[in-house]
This record gives structure tokens, C-alpha cells and sequence, in this order.
């Protein structure tokens, strides 16, 4: 309930326009239940005055023979001035009401347990910190109109996220745009097949939470959902342990790995000593500064495009030498190359979401 | 209401004496094939609006078919039961419909993205963007401003032909099977992944290539038309504020439709060539496409409502028979809303794009909501102490009023960032335009329609069967798309053609309204061509407006005046003149001038 305003009009109202309050459940929604709240009210002011007037107009100056008309002012400039700078005053407030909660809606905090999110056409994929992909599905089972019970055309995949701490997606598509959706907390941002998008979020209630992808993206569109279930955290920890068959050595050790056999190491240290490309060692998080100026924080969307474009951005005090890996790579790989520059940063993640935890071990 | 002979301009009462004959634009030449080809060769302004509108108003019909399986597809959500033992796919109305009943859900599904491409490609390309300026607008514009035709005749006459070329390309991809791309032809998915190797994609993005010229064409033709052709003493601000709307709309067409044109070309030469301009896999950008096509298709959301807003101007002006409040405030209103709509694209990407161009563009996007604010307050302002008629025209007009606010309102929380986030692509959205499109747009062309057909056909239509009409078809409207912003808000995404069960009973409510739609369009439909056949002669000046129009006959005569008009009076000044062909008695003045005095 957050804050909803407990009003029994505006609960009911309220209760129109989302259905569920108690779902209600992250900090963005609340947020921007608030504000849609506000413009609804708002709204509703301006549209009864609206229309009230020009009711009252019809009927008060309707048509009738032989009335004597009076003349009325073709225009009137302070009235005019008051109509455009009034509604002017209220759509600034609503924009930036609009961007706060927009700010706190994209920007995750930096302790959130990040989950590798890859869409495709009809599915979606969650790889757990520990390399384990979900291998849960369920069905929607309901009575329809005549009693009998019958299912979802989809067989859902099914994904575990920890409550109470904060979560965050690091989503990409192989195909086509995708777009993640959970309604139940109010945000949504797409997925592209070129770059990282991101999407965070932090559960406070046990339960279960529908994904849609809201972007279309051919035949099965509409059979594209997903089932979020918000764990209690040892039971998270659980339940992607248990999952853990498919990538054993999780995503940093697999990095390890092909850093030696792409070719990385040519290049760049991971011990912080310079050499013909930058160290690894220390640079997550932290800032580039290119030849020719600017500079960028290195992060996901930085290391891919240096991966597949290097020539783009040449950190300053190193030549141009880098080729390509545009199709020498697939996305878990990179992906893996990532998780591996990140476990190399100052602030590796932290004990507790996943790296360093594989039953395997990452062989540090 | 007397129609008088010998009014203020002279304009007629020279019939068949020393004048060349000049009959009624109607008025067949000879047979029923000398009446074809005059008609396929004509350069007349009038003829060529009537022939856009029958071709904008068939294809309005044939999205119209596409809303109808639309909503009859979403009747009910596709489940699958256990009957004996096997599992069965049921709700999937449309395969039942079109082929087989036991097809795969993917079967079905593709069915209805089909239908929904279809909907969205012909409304938008087909009917809307070309459809007040290129009917209404070719009919009325000459006419407004007191001239014999449009600057560039025979380009006018081509703009239609390329408009029927256009369309049967798009009608040739429905044909082979049709497009499931959407109307917004979304790259890759349009350019790699839908149906890979076939022409028909390819038909249907050409088709909205050549449409754009057809646009482009009218655009052009109705600048130089404004610029050059007015009639003498008709200056910029005597100008009836529809002509205002057709020329912001013009500005907008010229400027922006080249844009499209050419992302158009470059995802024919990615669909065929594998040039990579938007697809990853071939080194392109997506986005880059979602900017481009924006770049054009906001701006032409306003190519489609501004004729809308120009026609209502007329509309509530005579109706009301007062002074538009606040001219000058509505005609540059237009011009902003034109200029500003270019900068606004972006608000259609901000589940995609980056937070500082998502923070500009919703900035952006909350200044163009101020010029149309205005509007609306000046339109109700004008109703203030007016002598208001109600009528088919004058009862859309209201109704406009009422729907075009929702529209405009809903507007707010898409304009808004942290909002949007839960709204975008859901199916707020698409209430949220259908109430701006359709509830603006449509309901203004309706109004149009009414308030011109006895100008336009010489007949008058049945005005009580009319409005009962006009009634049908609010409900209809309201109860279809009001619905959809609670289906979106509790999360129903776009584009679906099946849904879980909880957003069931909305989604019925909504069929049932397209129901009611259907019913009024229909009844309009038959209204009208009833009123060809059997309605009452029209008088000139049925209304008692006071623009050109209203001084030529009911229908106009080839030519359109008698003798070339004069600009003595404001489009609007019915406190102070006697509209031409009525009579002064119909005319309790204000307070009569004083003599000598100059009238607005």
C-alpha cells in the first residue's frame, strides 16, 4: 500500500485503474502510482470544468427565434494569458515529478545482485550469477466461462529473484527488440539485440509477478510471458544452486578461460601492468579517457562495444591495434568476458551474489 | 429560412442571361462512359475531392472490416482444454474463421497480427493522413479563399492517381497474404524476420513510399494555393481557420514525409540487398530506425489532427453563428503545434532510448500539449453568448470536444516519464490515440462531412436520423476505447491476440461497443447515399456561414463563383453581416453598427 492514499474514493479509484494495491510492491510503482494518481485527479478537475461549461453554454445560448443577441469579446488577452500560463505551471510540475521517479525507476543501486536476462523470439532466459538457467515451467490453469478447467496456451518459464534486495537485469535479445514488462511493478524498458539494457527492481513481498513482452516481435508475441517468483533468499540461493547444471564453472571462470584462448592476453594484462592494450585489472567502474577526448565509466555496454568496435574508443596512450571480434564472440561468451573484467574491478561483487559461491569454486 | 437572389456580392440573379453557361460541377457530360472519363481526366478541384473522399472512405471501410476482426478475435482469450483425454486450443476466432479450426496457437496468432498490420497500415497510410485534407480539403480550399481551382491542377489530379497506385500495392500484399510487420514496420523484425524472401513486405513498405508522394503532392499544390490565390482583400488573418489547419498541415507534409520516404528505401534495400542499416546481425542499429520513422510519424499525428481541428473552428464558428474567440490565437496555434511537433519524436522511444534524450524529449513533448490546451478553451469560449444550433455537424462537434479532451488528457501520463515506464505499449496507449485519432480525427471528419454535404451534393441529408447516428456512434466509440485505459493500466500489453483470463470481461465490454460503432457507421453510410437519391434540394447557405464557400451555389458550378468574390467582411463577423443567400429577418444583429463603421 505504500503511501497509496487510504481515502476510500481514491482506494476505489485506485483500485479501477490497477486491480491489485498489495502488488504494488516496488519503490518505482509507488512512485508512479502517485503520480498517475495526481494526473488522474487533475484530469478529472479540468475535464468536469471543461465539460460543465460547455454544457452549460449549449443549453444557456442554445438557438431560439427572435432572441436578441449581445455582442461578446472576439478575444480577451488576460484571459488568454491565465489559460496558457496556469495549465503551463501544472505540466512542469508533472514533468518533473515525471523524471524523479523516472531516475529512481532506471538507475539500479550498485549492490544489486545482477542476473543476465536474454530474450528471443518467444522466450525469455535468465542466467543466475552462478551460470544456472532456470528449468522451471508452469502453465496458468483457470475455469473458463462454462466451469471446466483449462490452461494457458504457453507453457511459462518460471524465474526465481531473492526478496528484499535489490535485483537488476542486465538484458539483451538475440533476435529482435523484445520489451521486459512486469506490470505489477510498473516499469518496463526494451531489449535490443546490439547493446545492454538494464531494468532493476527490488521485491517486497513473497509471490509471484507476470513478465509480458510488450514490443512486438512476431507470431508468438502474445504467448511471450514469464513467471517472476519472489523467493526469500536462502531459498533463492537454493533453488539456482540446485539449477546449476548447464554452466558449471560460472560465467567468470568460462571469461578466464577465453581471455587465454581468444587472444585477450596478447594485449591486456590482468596483473595492472601496461601493455600494448590497457590492464584489466582495477578498470571496472572506473573512467576511460579516450585519444581525441572524452571519456566513458567502463561497464557492460563500454567492454561490448570495445569487444566488437574497438576502433570507436581508444583509451588514451594506446594505439589503434585492436581487430574486431564481431562474430568471433557469440553473446555468452561475451558475456562471460564481462563478468570476468568485472570480477578483476576494485569492488568485485561481493561474496553472497553468486561469484565465488559455485559449488565448483572459480578457481581464483 | 428564405433563400435570397439578389445578396450583398450580386453573385447571382445573372442565370442564363448575358453569362456563359455555367452549370453545377455535377452535371454529366453526356454518357455513361463520356461521364467515366470525364471524371478519370478532370482536373476540377471539387471533382477530385469527391473522388478522394469515396477512395479515403473505402479504404476507412476496409481498416474498419480489420477493427471488427480485431475485436472479434479478443472476444475471448486462446486457452488450451482437455476434452477426452487430447488437448484442445480453443478462442482462436479468427482461424476458425479464415481456415482451420485446429490450428496451433502460432497458426492462429499469425492470423491475427496480420489483420492488426492490415488495420494499422490501411487507417494510418490510407485513410487518415491523406483523408480531410485531400477530400475536404481539395474541395474547400479554392472555394475558401475565393478561386477558380488549386494552384497546380493537373498535379492535384496526379497526387490521386499516385494515392490508387499506392494503395494497390498495399492492397496487393493483403492479397498475397499479408504483412505482419505492424504499421510501424519495427527493424529487424521487419527487414530479417518477417516472412523472410517474400515481395509482400516489400509491397507494403513501397506502398507507403508512394503514398508519402501523394501527400507531398497535395501539400505543395495547397501552399501555393494559400500564398497565391486568395481572393482580392482577403489578407492572412481573413483567412477561415480551416484553410489555417491545411496550411500547418501542408508545411508538415512537405517537410517531413520526404523522411520517410527515404527510411522506407533503406529498409527495401536491407530487406533485398542485405545492405546493414537498422539489423545488428548485418552491422545496422535498430533504433536508429525507431528515430527516423518518428521523425516523420509524429509530426503526422498532427497532419492528422490539424484538418480535424481546422474543420471544428468551422464548425462551432457557424453553428454558434459567433466570432471565433481568439483567431489569432488558434490559426498560431497551428503554426506551433507544426513547428513543435518536429522535436518531439523521441517521447515515442523512452523505453528505449537514453535517460538525457528521454528527459528532453518529455520536456519537449509536455510544450506541444500547451498550444492544443488553448484550442480547446477557445472553442468553448466561442460558445459563450452565441446562438447555438443543434445539428449533426454542431452534435459532433460537441462530442469532439468531449472525446478530444480525453484524449488530450490521457496524453499527460505518456508525456511523463515515470509513468510511462508502466503505460508505454500497453493498451493505454492505444486508447489513449484512438480517443486523439479516432475521437478527434474521425469525429471532425464526420462533422466535416455533414456540414459540407449540402455544399458538396446540392442535397441535404435526414438531420433526426442523422443525429441518432451521431449518438450511436459516440456510445459506440466511448465504450470500445474507455475500457482499453483500464486494460491498460492493469498491465494488458499491445498487440495481442490472446490474453490471460483476468482482463476477459474488458475486452468483451469493448467488442460490444465495436459493435455499436459499426452499427452507427453504417447508418451514417446509408444516410448519406439516401440523401443523393432522395434528399431535399440544398439551399446555398443552408448554415448561414459566412466564409466563400457559402456565396457559390449548392453544388458549385464549374467554375465555382459567377463572379470572383471580394473580401469585405472577417470569416466570422455574424454580429455585424447578413450572411450571403439569407434573409436579414433570420438575423437578430447584436447591436447594429453604427454607421460607417468597419466590420471585423
Amino acid at each position: 500500500m505504500n503511501g497509496i492514499t487510504t481515502t476510500l474514493a481514491d482506494g476505489f479509484w485506485h483500485w479501477l485503474w490497477f486491480e491489485d494495491p498489495a502488488k504494488n510492491n516496488s519503490e518505482a510503482a509507488r512512485i508512479g502510482d502517485d503520480l498517475f494518481m495526481y494526473i488522474f485527479w487533475l484530469s478529472v478537475a479540468w475535464f468536469v470544468f471543461l465539460m460543465g461549461l460547455t454544457f452549460y453554454f449549449v443549453v444557456k445560448y442554445r438557438r431560439v427565434a427572435g432572441r436578441k443577441l449581445t455582442r461578446s469579446p472576439a478575444h480577451h488577452t488576460p484571459l488568454e494569458i491565465a489559460w496558457t500560463v496556469v495549465p503551463t505551471l501544472f505540466l512542469v510540475y508533472i514533468f518533473f515529478k515525471g523524471f524523479w521517479g523516472y531516475a529512481d525507476a532506471l538507475v539500479a543501486p550498485s549492490h544489486a545482485e545482477v542476473i543476465n536476462l536474454k530474450a528471443q523470439k518467444w522466450a525469455w532466459r535468465m542466467t543466475y550469477p552462478n551460470g544456472a538457467e532456470s528449468t522451471l515451467t508452469s502453465r496458468f490453469n483457470y475455469p473458463d466461462e462454462s466451469g471446466r478447467i483449462v490452461t494457458s496456451a504457453n507453457e511459462a518459464p518460471v524465474f526465481v529473484v531473492p526478496l528484499g534486495k535489490p535485483v537488476q537485469l542486465r538484458m539483451s535479445s538475440i533476435d529482435v527488440i523484445h520489451s521486459f514488462w512486469v506490470p505489477d511493478f510498473r516499469t518496463k524498458f526494451d531489449v535490443f539485440p546490439n547493446r545492454y539494457t538494464s531494468y532493476w527492481f527490488e521485491a517486497k513481498e513473497l509471490g509471484d509477478h507476470v513478465i509480458f513482452c510488450a514490443e512486438y516481435c512476431g507470431d508468438l508475441h502474445s504467448e511471450m510471458y514469464a513467471i517472476l517468483r519472489v523467493l526469500p533468499e536462502p531459498e533463492y540461493r537454493a533453488t539456482i544452486d540446485s539449477w546449476a547444471i548447464p554452466w558449471p564453472e560460472g560465467p567468470v571462470a568460462v571469461g578466464k578461460v577465453l581471455y587465454k584462448t581468444k587472444g585477450c592476453v596478447a594485449c591486456h594484462s590482468v596483473d595492472g601492468s601496461p601493455n600494448t592494450g590497457p590492464t584489466w585489472k582495477g578498470i571496472w567502474g572506473k573512467e576511460h579517457e579516450f585519444e581525441g577526448g572524452g571519456k566513458a565509466v567502463v561497464d557492460a555496454n563500454y567492454v561490448r562495444e570495445s569487444i566488437l568496435v574497438p576502433a570507436t574508443k581508444i583509451v588514451k596512450g594506446f594505439p589503434n591495434q585492436m581487430v574486431s571480434y564481431q562474430g568471433q564472440l557469440n553473446d555468452r561468451e561475451l558475456d562471460a568476458l564481462i563478468a570476468y573484467i568485472e570480477s578483476l574491478g576494485d569492488n568485485p561483487p561481493a561474496p553472497g551474489t553468486g561469484h565465488g559461491e559455485t559449488p565448483a569454486g572459480e578457481g581464483k | 429560412m428564405t433563400t435570397l437572389h439578389g445578396d450583398i456580392h450580386g453573385a447571382h440573379g445573372h442565370h442564363g442571361g448575358h453569362d456563359h453557361h455555367d452549370g453545377s460541377y455535377l452535371e454529366r457530360k453526356g454518357g455513361m462512359i463520356a461521364t467515366i472519363i470525364d471524371w478519370a481526366t478532370t482536373i476540377d478541384h471539387k471533382k477530385i475531392g469527391v473522388m478522394y473522399l469515396v477512395a479515403v472512405l473505402t479504404m476507412f471501410f476496409v481498416g474498419g472490416i480489420a477493427a471488427m476482426l480485431i475485436r472479434y478475435e479478443l472476444i475471448d482469450p486462446v486457452t488450451i482444454a482437455q476434452v477426452d483425454g487430447a488437448s484442445v486450443t480453443e478462442g482462436t476466432r479468427l482461424a476458425a474463421l479464415f481456415g482451420d479450426k485446429d490450428m496451433s496457437v502460432a497458426e492462429a496468432d499469425r492470423i491475427y497480427n496480420r489483420v492488426m498490420t492490415l488495420h494499422g497500415a490501411v487507417m494510418v497510410f490510407m485513410f487518415i493522413v491523406p483523408g480531410i485534407p485531400a477530400s475536404l480539403g481539395n474541395f474547400l480550399l479554392p472555394l475558401m479563399l475565393g478561386a477558380k481551382d488549386v494552384a497546380f491542377p493537373r498535379l492535384n489530379l496526379a497526387s490521386w492517381y499516385v494515392y490508387v497506385f499506392g494503395s494497390i500495392f498495399g492492397i496487393l500484399a493483403i492479397v498475397m497474404g499479408g504483412v505482419d510487420t505492424g504499421w510501424t514496420f519495427y527493424t529487424p523484425y521487419s527487414s530479417s524476420h518477417a516472412d523472410p524472401g517474400h515481395w509482400r513486405v516489400v509491397f507494403m513498405i513501397l506502398a507507403a513510399f508512394i503514398l508519402g508522394f501523394s501527400s507531398i503532392f497535395t501539400g505543395l499544390n495547397f501552399i501555393v494555393t494559400v500564398h497565391k490565390l486568395r481572393a482580392p482583400g482577403l489578407g492572412w488573418f481573413d483567412l477561415p481557420l480551416f484553410v489555417w489547419a491545411m496550411y500547418s498541415t501542408s508545411v508538415i507534409q512537405v517537410l517531413a514525409t520526404p523522411v520517410i520516404g527515404i527510411t522506407l528505401l533503406l529498409l527495401v534495400f536491407e530487406r533485398l540487398f542485405h545492405v546493414g542499416i537498422f539489423d545488428p546481425a548485418l552491422g545496422g542499429d535498430p533504433v536508429l530506425f525507431q528515430h527516423f520513422f518518428w521523425f516523420y510519424s509524429h509530426p503526422v499525428v498532427y497532419v492528422m489532427i490539424l484538418p480535424g481541428m481546422g474543420i471544428i473552428s468551422e464548425c462551432i464558428a457557424v453553428h454558434s453563428r459567433k466570432q471565433i474567440f481568439g483567431y489569432k490565437a488558434i490559426a498560431f496555434s497551428s503554426l506551433s503545434i507544426a513547428a513543435i511537433s518536429f522535436l518531439v519524436w523521441g517521447h515515442h522511444l523512452f523505453t528505449s532510448e537514453g535517460e538525457l534524450a528521454a528527459t528532453i524529449f518529455s520536456a519537449l513533448t509536455f510544450l506541444v500539449a500547451i498550444p492544443t490546451a488553448v484550442k480547446v478553451f477557445n472553442w468553448i469560449g466561442t460558445l459563450y453568448k452565441g446562438s447555438i444550433q443543434i445539428n449533426t455537424p454542431m452534435l459532433y462537434t460537441l462530442f469532439f470536444l468531449f472525446t478530444f479532451s480525453i484524449g488530450g488528457l490521457t496524453g499527460l501520463p505518456l508525456g511523463a516519464l515515470a509513468t510511462d515506464l508502466h503505460l508505454h505499449d500497453s493498451y493505454f496507449v492505444v486508447a489513449h490515440f484512438h480517443y486523439v485519432m479516432m475521437g478527434g480525427t474521425v469525429i471532425a471528419f464526420l462533422a466535416g462531412i455533414h456540414h459540407w454535404w449540402p455544399k458538396m451534393f446540392g442535397r441535404m441529408y435526414n438531420e433526426r436520423w442523422s443525429m441518432f447516428a451521431c449518438v450511436l456512434v459516440f456510445i459506440g466509440f466511448n465504450t470500445t476505447f474507455f475500457t482499453q485505459f483500464f486494460l491498460g493500466t492493469r498491465g494488458m500489453p499491445r498487440r495481442y491476440a490472446s490474453y490471460l483470463p483476468e482482463y476477459q470481461t474488458l475486452h468483451q465490454i469493448s467488442s460490444l461497443g465495436a459493435g455499436i460503432l459499426l452499427v452507427g457507421f453504417l447508418l451514417h453510410l446509408a444516410l448519406l447515399v439516401g440523401s443523393l437519391i432522395a434528399g431535399k434540394k440544398a439551399p446555398a447557405n443552408p448554415w448561414g456561414g459566412l466564409t466563400f464557400e457559402w456565396e457559390a451555389d449548392s453544388p458549385p458550378t464549374t467554375h465555382n463563383f459567377h463572379h470572383e468574390p471580394i473580401a469585405k467582411h472577417g470569416p466570422y463577423a455574424f454580429d455585424d453581416v447578413v450572411p450571403p443567400h439569407c434573409d436579414p429577418k433570420d438575423y437578430p444583429l447584436a447591436d447594429p453598427l453604427p454607421e460607417g463603421a468597419k466590420a471585423h
